[in-house]
């Protein structure tokens, strides 16, 4: 009874024991090697096969090996490049890569540890050369993103020369900057830029300033100028009519006019009672005062 | 005892819930009666004796066989609360990705789901319509965001840039299956395509009005690259928070903004001026015209009274020209002399210069002292007379 149940027990271990040495699962984001003795023998759910799921191998025979199927991320070291212009910029990249012959990964680099170093240099070595050769303005801005795709396709020839069986899907540089030493370099060229900024405007808001004025003032003068050229107009216009009118009234008697103008003039001009008067008595307005009633 | 780890729904009920929970319990209520449901208090001992007894006598007495009808009831419970453990709920937000043994098998909708149980299937939720913010640069001021968010323009000066990210997962299946860390490769997306985008740029126009346009770019670089590697990643919104010149050169930037001000106010200067000057002149040259009308005026009229006096004494005057010529000298000449001051000197014969007192040229107005003048020679005759 004892031993019956012991060896059903025995037996039902071993059983449990072969379900699992039987069965694997290899999940949608994994991809699997299996090993046999070291030897690895076929693999399961590479890129471009669906074989994820329950899949089976000899028992004890085989291992499994599970490598990431997935696209994965490796962030370069910052570094410091010189292009061609011999100008210094810190890069940082990053690369986004697939293990897409798992067979070749294992065989040359094991696992992903080793793989991130060794690809690492490898896209170090790639960027140094590719950028290298380019000078920073089109690292910056103008070639950029050829740049990035060169960089790429080098990274990726080199890791198959290399046979790592991985896939660079993309290079990416995340940052091309100065370092500390040369930025300041540029925040004085801003600084002096702007300030040339500012000083033109200022000369500019001057100019305005005196365009305006002098405008003004001729505006102002020309106005007055008018102003003094109708004046003349309109009183020669006034004195045009005044001596017309004078003229035709004292045509008439020159003479008679003559004596009642100047009659007019001598009391306007003497009967203020300013004038002190010296006459001699044999004036016209003395004749009888002197003469007697005859006046002769 | 075997029996409690089976009556005991913790461990197999708990993922699917409490209401999923009594149907199995059911079966096994036929087996335990009511008793562990019952009420509790003071017969609660006693229910648990009972019940003790009750399970005993089912399962073939004390320390003896189980009896072979409770094996498959046990088992049937088992298989049920397995069984159970299956249903889910996919939240309104979310989509689940149902794996069966890890290969991706479907994605189920929001709503109350059902899957085999595990080891055979396992579900994994995503939220899809919820939107998901990564923000690069800004938040502090430590030397790595500052490294995240200054970057190179176009012209080659330096700008301060922070900025968020909103997206959504677009493709469930993609987001979980394709991309190791997608969250991070956003991020990473993000700060390369951001300096892609400014590094085209120059940068007046990112801190000025080109802002929207940088945005923009740099969103549907992102979404190029993403969709690339088929991340299953939508790209809602790039939005800057700020970007300017970093702190260095803030000053000098303030300083164009100054110089902008200064040259605006010195043209509102020259305006007031203007104004000022003009109007006044306006004014001046309105009084010219306006006076010099005033004067043709005046002369004209006063010319056309004048003559018309004349006239009609001219008429007169034809009548008796002898008579009125003498009138009107006579009269004038004594309007004139009874306001004047008058001397009168008969100097025929005087053989000196006649000295006259100075007070007599004293104006007729001013109250004139009493004089008395004495002829400063014998012979002339001197009148000195004030008119009162």
């Amino acid at each position: 009874m004892s031993t019956r149940s012991l060896v059903m027990g025995l037996l039902g271990l071993f059983l449990i024991t072969l379900v699992f040495q039987t069965f694997y699962i290899v999940d949608q984001r994994q991809q699997a090697i299996v090993v046999a003795f070291g030897d690895p023998v076929r693999v399961v759910n590479p890129p471009g096969r669906s074989e994820a799921g329950l899949n089976l191998k000899i028992p004890f025979v085989e291992q499994v090996i599970k490598l990431d199927r997935r696209n994965i991320a490796l962030e370069a070291d910052k570094e410091e490049i010189i292009t061609a212009g011999q100008e210094r910029l810190v890069v940082d990249a990053f690369i986004r890569y697939r293990i897409s012959d798992p067979l070749q990964f294992y065989r040359t680099l094991r696992d992903e540890t080793t793989a991130t170093d060794r690809i690492e240099r490898l896209v170090n070595s790639s960027l140094r050369q590719v950028l290298g050769s380019a000078n920073s303005t089109d690292i910056i801005s103008g070639r950029r993103a050829q740049l990035m795709q060169q960089a790429k396709l080098d990274v990726d020839q080199r890791a198959r020369a290399s046979r790592l069986g991985i896939q660079v899907i993309d290079l990416r540089i995340k940052r091309a900057d100065l370092p500390a030493q040369n930025r300041e370099a540029v925040f004085r060229r801003m600084s002096t830029s702007r300030q040339q900024v500012a000083a033109q405007l200022r000369a500019q808001g001057e100019q305005k300033k005196r365009e305006i004025i002098a405008q003004a003032d001729k505006e102002v003068a020309i106005t007055l100028a008018t102003a003094r050229e109708q004046s003349g107009q309109t009183t020669g216009e006034g004195d045009a009519l005044r001596t017309r009118i004078f003229a035709s009234s004292f045509g008439k008697d020159p003479s008679f006019a003559a004596f009642f103008r100047s009659m007019q003039a001598y009391e306007a001009s003497l009967a203020d009672g300013q004038t002190t008067l010296v006459l001699s008595p044999d004036s016209a307005f003395f004749r009888y005062f002197e003469r007697g009633p005859t006046g002769r | 005892m075997p029996w409690n780890d089976n009556a005991n729904p913790g461990p197999w009920g708990s993922p699917s819930g409490d209401d999923k929970r009594d149907p199995p319990r059911r079966p096994s209520g036929g087996g335990g009666g009511g008793g562990p449901r019952g009420p509790g208090g003071p017969d609660f001992n006693a229910g648990f004796d009972r019940l003790s007894q009750r399970l005993r006598d089912l399962m073939g007495g004390p320390g003896g066989q189980p009896r072979r009808g409770l094996i498959p009831v046990v088992a049937g419970v088992a298989f049920a609360l397995w069984a159970a453990s299956g249903v889910y709920v996919v939240q309104p937000n979310e989509q689940a990705i149902v794996m069966t043994f890890g290969a991706y098998s479907r994605s189920e909708t929001p709503g109350l789901r059902y899957h085999l149980p595990a080891p055979i299937e396992r579900v994994e939720k995503v939220p899809v319509t919820s939107l998901k913010r990564t923000d690069v640069g800004g938040a502090g001021s430590d030397a790595e965001s500052t490294a995240a968010s200054q970057m190179l323009t176009g012209d080659e000066q330096i700008i301060d840039v922070d900025f968020s990210v909103t997206w959504r997962v677009s493709d469930a299946a993609r987001y979980l299956f394709a991309t190791r860390d997608p969250e991070d490769a956003v991020k990473d997306v993000a700060e390369s395509a951001m300096r892609e985008v400014v590094g085209k740029t120059q940068l007046q126009p990112i801190i000025s009005t080109g802002r929207g346009q940088v945005q923009q770019q740099t969103a549907e670089l992102m979404q190029r690259t993403l969709d690339a590697w088929g991340a299953g990643i939508s790209i809602v919104e790039v939005q800057i928070r700020s970007a300017g010149p970093p702190s260095e050169v803030v000053a000098a930037f303030r300083e164009v903004n100054n110089a902008q001000q200064d040259a605006d106010s010195a043209e509102n200067e020259a305006n007031t001026y203007r104004n000022r000057v003009i109007n006044e002149a306006k004014g001046d040259a309105a009084r010219i015209t306006q006076a010099a009308q005033a004067y043709r005026e005046q002369a004209v009229r006063e010319a056309t009274g004048e003559a018309s006096r004349f006239n009609q004494i001219y008429t007169e005057y034809r009548r008796a020209p002898g008579v009125t010529r003498d009138r009107l000298y006579i009269e004038t000449m004594q309007r004139i002399l009874q306001n004047s001051n008058k001397v009168v000197i008969d100097a025929k014969g005087a053989t000196a210069p006649i000295i006259l007192p100075p007070d007599v040229f004293r104006p007729k107005s001013q109250p004139a002292p009493q004089i008395e003048v004495g002829p400063a020679q014998p012979q002339p005759q001197t009148q000195p007379k004030s008119a009162q």
